[in-house]
């Protein structure tokens, strides 16, 4: 199963720990007994290798050249580890997640309970160095041997065998974004120790101490969003022209009218989007917008730089680009004096606002914000629309974001509405907080530059494929159109990676979308049909 | 009378290690506040079987807060009587496992039930065994547990360790420190279980030892533990396990408390104008000191939150 790489080996001078080869990856559920799946490029350019690290598998998420060009570099590079590292253990650098890493650095029985709950390890053929134990062994045993009395004392004999030099920091780099800490792994473990927690501290390290992350999280990411008003570029006119073009689009389309308010004082909600939707998926934007108009909520839009923009790669690696993030979300919502934030189909936004800005807020700040979902579940409920779940008469299955479920308790609104307007609707297994991750979570649908996306397709998202094709196999036939409900932006980017990789929609006929689309496709009111059967 | 030696020590060990774990859970019950981080399902909300929580509500700020006091602690003793994680994810594991912490849960009733019989004699008068019914009792289920727990137990640590040498995935992620952990309880263990079938087959010397130490005097039954070596290193091993487990990654019972309790399972929402707001206010006064261009160094976090984005926070440097 594994490909013999002990934890130590991530000290060493080869070439790669690993070279992934598709026979080694879990089989996918038919059609692909029969059709073949598109080989694996794989090798990095040669000219990487000299300045990017390549050496964990060959691929690059940390798309900067940090490759140590001298010992000197070597040695600063392994110091600034140890000195983020060591800011980890801080109460002031750190009261953010401090207690979440020391207990999981401290307690782990190395019991391997939690390793089969790992989509990469799983997806990947159980290669070691997915192993969800793997990373989090390295970097506990670096904190015992440099940073504790024992370990300096005791060396190898407490902490376990490890060196730390520049290969091991830079592996570790790259190791942390080969998990999207859907933590998963967490809810098997009988002490609690989280994996999940272990791998974002570990990114934060290089983020917050090192200035090192992938360009989309940081550079293009929460830099561009602080700068421009948006992670997309998208500027606050350009938003209203987004919003312009869409209303139109959608009002010709199906031939009604359509508000979508904008910067309306006074409205009881401020709705916040991911971008990321005004294009790729305005379809989800302008549904939005056709059922919070129909169940008669007072709702706004805002221009303010940020305020249109729900996403917040913070999140992902950075608390303090995260605290920025979240301020700005909140000005926003208190210029337009609303009641409270409603974060559309994101889930890592939804989690951020709602959950984890949660210990960030105060006074004025302390504004209420909610999910969109049990909102909508409420207007459908009280009968604000008028369903015909026959318009919905196709094969329909949900995946459950990470950030929703597991991490945030909202399991139920989304399977009550589905339940009520498509007829054909059933689970994936497992579901509900057991899910599996899309692939695309802790911002991995977002990073695609150098060879990542490769990667991406063959191993993160390879078991939410499986899922897919299995919930479908009852109708896995071309001839039959199939819905795969996938209602946050992240995951959207996921399947939609998957779909494109695996030519789900050529093969098997299944298109992806969101959960309003589905509401607004089963409206009776609305004659056109709104799912347009293909890929986008 | 004087006190032996042995009895002192024995005291000394117990007071290390309640001293030494109550520091521990000290040490993580006066953590800062952190940012949530909880993990669905939490079993005290209402809903927990779907994995709900009170963030499916509409304007759940204005609604008063379920709890479920029972879903917490049918969870919690699932785990921990029983291991349910385990037994759920890694049934091989749990055949050895799930023996080796009942056994020890067992051994630590055996422990219980010695000391009330330790009281029993000691102010009573009522010897044990007798044809006293509360002696009966006592005596009773100390060789139930006792018995019980040196099989299990001893069974347990073997299978782990071996488990532990043999499976290349637990071999090559564990330490020398913990085979020398498990070696450890194995020798005690096994000492244990020599002694119990060659000489204190009724435990009756475990607990005239133990009514010694709570009657703080020197019985002569000290001489007899003395003058069998088996018994001997059996009671002073022990009481080094005692003085070492606390400092240790076995004191996990502590550490499992505040895995579950303040991160997994907390899920206090902060209200405004609550009590969460005054502490939050502190935390954010806090100085930062992180190196990367983007962050303020030496501002707290307030003042880093609050930054006006600059042209060179998007660069990197080693």
């Amino acid at each position: 199963m594994n490909n013999g790489v002990k934890i130590n080996d991530i000290s060493k001078p080869v070439e790669q720990l690993l070279r992934l080869r598709l026979e080694d990856l879990m089989p996918l559920p038919p059609p692909f007994d029969k059709e073949p799946e598109p080989p694996i490029e794989g090798e990095p350019k040669p000219e990487w290798r000299e300045e990017y690290f390549t050496d964990l598998d060959g691929y690059v998420a940390i798309d900067l050249p940090i490759k140590p060009k001298s010992e000197e570099e070597g040695r600063r590079f392994v110091e600034r580890f140890l000195d983020g590292l060591r800011k980890l253990t801080s109460d002031e650098d750190n009261w953010t997640f401090k207690e979440q890493f020391m207990l999981s650095i401290e307690y782990c029985a190395k019991c391997q309970t939690c390793n089969d709950a790992c989509h990469f390890y799983q997806a990947s053929g159980k290669k070691e160095i997915y192993r969800p134990t793997y990373k989090s062994e390295v970097l506990r045993r670096i904190y015992k041997k440099y940073l504790t009395p024992s370990g300096k004392i005791f060396g190898n004999f407490v902490s376990g065998e490890v060196d730390l030099n520049w290969r091991t920091v830079g592996r570790l780099a790259e190791l942390a974004y080969r998990c999207t800490f859907c933590r998963r792994c967490a809810q098997t473990c009988p002490i609690g120790v989280d994996n999940g927690v272990i791998n974002r501290e570990l990114r934060k390290i290089f983020a917050q101490e090192m200035g090192i992350a992938p360009k989309a999280f940081h550079d293009q990411g929460t830099v561009k969003q602080l700068k421009t008003g948006s992670s997309t570029g998208l500027t606050p006119d350009g938003f209203k022209d987004m919003i312009e073009f869409i209303q139109e689009d959608f009002e010709e389309k199906l031939d009604m009218k359509i508000d979508m308010p904008i910067d309306e004082k006074g409205a009881d909600i401020l709705l916040i989007h991911n971008a990321g939707e005004f294009l790729s998926w305005p379809e989800n934007i302008a549904a939005f917008a056709i059922l919070f108009n129909e169940a008669d909520l007072s709702w706004t839009m805002s221009s303010d730089p940020i305020g249109y923009d729900g996403v917040n790669y913070g999140a992902f690696c950075d608390d303090v680009q995260l605290a920025r993030i979240v301020i700005k979300h909140i000005e926003a919502a208190r210029k337009l004096d609303v009641n409270k934030i409603v974060i559309a189909e994101c889930g890592h936004a939804h989690k951020v606002l709602t959950v984890i800005a949660d210990r960030i807020l105060f006074d004025d700040l302390n504004i209420p914000r909610e999910n969109w979902l049990p909102i909508m579940w409420d207007a459908v409920r009280k009968g604000k629309f008028n369903f015909d779940p026959d318009k919905n008469q196709f094969p329909v299955t949900l995946q459950d974001p990470c950030n929703l479920v597991r991490l945030s308790g909202i399991t139920q609104p989304q399977r009550n509405i589905i339940k009520a307007i498509c007829p054909q609707f059933r689970e994936m297994e497992p579901h509900g907080v057991k899910n599996y991750c899309c692939g695309g979570g802790s911002g991995f649908a977002i990073m695609s530059s150098m060879n990542y996306p490769e990667w991406r397709k063959k191993i993160s998202v390879r078991l939410k494929v499986k899922q897919v094709l299995d919930a479908f196999q009852d109708s896995i036939s071309p001839d039959i159109n199939k819905y795969a409900c996938f209602p946050c932006s992240n995951c959207k980017g996921g399947i939609r990676d998957g779909i494109e990789h695996y030519g789900l929609w050529e093969k098997c006929r299944i298109t992806y979308g969101g959960l309003v689309e589905l509401m607004v496709n089963a409206m009776v009111d609305i004659e056109e049909p709104f799912i347009e059967w293909e890929v986008h | 009378m004087v006190l032996s030696l042995l009895q002192l020590s024995s005291y000394v060990a117990f007071a290390i290690f309640i001293v030494v774990t109550l520091r521990t859970a000290r040490k993580w019950a006066s953590m800062p506040m952190h940012l949530r981080w909880e993990l669905y399902p939490v079993p005290h909300e209402p809903e927990h079987e779907h994995g709900s929580s009170y963030l499916e509500k509409v304007d759940w700020q204005t609604k008063p807060r379920e709890t479920t006091l029972a879903g917490e602690l049918k969870e919690l003793l699932m785990e921990m009587l029983f291991i349910k994680r385990v037994f759920d994810h890694k049934r091989d594991l749990w055949w050895l496992t799930f023996p080796f912490h009942f056994g020890v849960y067992l051994i630590l009733g055996w422990f219980a039930l010695l000391f009330v019989g330790g009281l029993t004699q000691a102010y009573t008068g009522i010897a044990i065994p007798s044809a006293h019914p509360w002696a009966q009792l006592i005596h009773g289920l100390t060789l139930l547990t006792g018995s019980l727990g040196i099989i299990l137990g001893t069974l347990g640590t073997l299978g782990l360790l071996v488990k532990r040498l043999f499976t290349r995935e637990l071999r090559e992620y564990s330490a020398g420190v913990e085979f020398l952990n498990l070696i450890f309880i194995l020798v005690v263990f096994g000492l244990g279980a020599v002694a119990w079938l060659t000489f204190d087959t009724d435990f009756s010397t475990a607990r005239a030892y133990m009514t010694s130490l709570v009657s703080f005097s020197s019985t002569g039954i000290e001489n007899t533990v003395q003058s069998n070596s088996i018994l001997l290193a059996h009671v002073i091993l022990l009481e080094l396990l005692f003085i070492y487990i606390p400092f240790t990654k076995m004191s996990h019972f502590v550490g499992k408390y505040f895995t579950y309790h303040t991160v997994l399972w907390e899920d206090e929402p902060n209200i405004r104008g609550g009590p969460l707001e005054k502490k939050i206010k502190d935390l954010l006064t806090y100085k930062v000191s992180w190196g990367a261009p983007h962050i303020k160094k030496g501002k707290n976090w307030v003042e880093n939150a609050t930054a006006e984005v600059e042209e060179n926070w998007g660069e990197w440097k080693i």
